[in-house]
């Protein structure tokens, strides 16, 4: 299985914001519920715009959302 | 799995079993003198069963996920697209060039239609199938 190179706190963040489920996030955001599991899990890397509309929505930076892993 | 993946799986499905069973027909009556006309009446055969599994399951499968049929796609599911059509392109280049040697080499009529024919299934097969996995996968 195929996994990107940065962790993520989107889970985490969900969770303190009111238990989010990933359908909710997935509206404010634009994408499908199944798109952000795929990014929870590691599994696919979202555009940068996506990436941004993600902290925004927990009024975070982008870095404190995504966590560069690789070299 | 999401509608849109489900909707793949029947589509993958309902091509290969309507074309393998067109296929292997053929095979079997390859010498009938009936040619092209055969091979025309199986083919829009399994085109309508094809067509018709597939309108019946998606108006199945819409009434259980009424939430997820007006969703429009995202980004991801672009991508997936893209890339499946792109894996599809190769057995379509490569079953191009097979008919146009073919045809200075003088293969029939019903000949052609089948290459055609197994040039396209194959592409769709590539295409819905590389879909479905990429789906699976993620990305």
């Amino acid at each position: 299985m195929a996994q990107t190179l940065f962790t993520n706190d989107i889970r985490t963040l969900r969770f303190l914001n009111g238990e989010m489920t990933q359908a909710d996030l997935g509206a404010q955001v634009g994408v499908t519920r199944q798109t952000i599991a795929a990014i929870e899990q590691g599994r696919y890397s979202p555009s940068l715009e996506v990436a941004f509309r993600i902290a925004k929505v927990f009024g975070k930076p982008l870095d404190a959302v995504f966590t560069w892993d690789g070299d | 799995m999401s509608f849109r993946e489900k909707i793949h799986w029947v589509a993958l499905t309902a091509i290969a079993i309507a074309f393998g069973w067109y296929f292997l027909t053929i095979a079997w009556r390859a010498d009938d003198p009936a040619g092209l006309l055969a091979s025309g009446g199986l083919l829009l055969l399994a085109t309508i069963g094809v067509v018709v599994v597939m309108t019946l399951a998606t108006v199945f499968l819409a009434l259980r996920n009424p939430a997820e049929v007006n969703l429009k796609e995202d980004e991801r599911d672009r991508s997936i697209h893209w890339r499946g059509t792109h894996f599809a392109y190769y057995p379509m280049i490569v079953g191009t060039w097979s008919c146009i040697g073919l045809i200075f080499a003088g293969v029939s009529q019903t000949g052609l239609l089948n290459l055609l024919l197994a040039m396209v299934v194959v592409a769709e097969l590539i295409r819905i199938g590389s879909q479905i996995w990429l789906y699976r996968r993620g990305y």
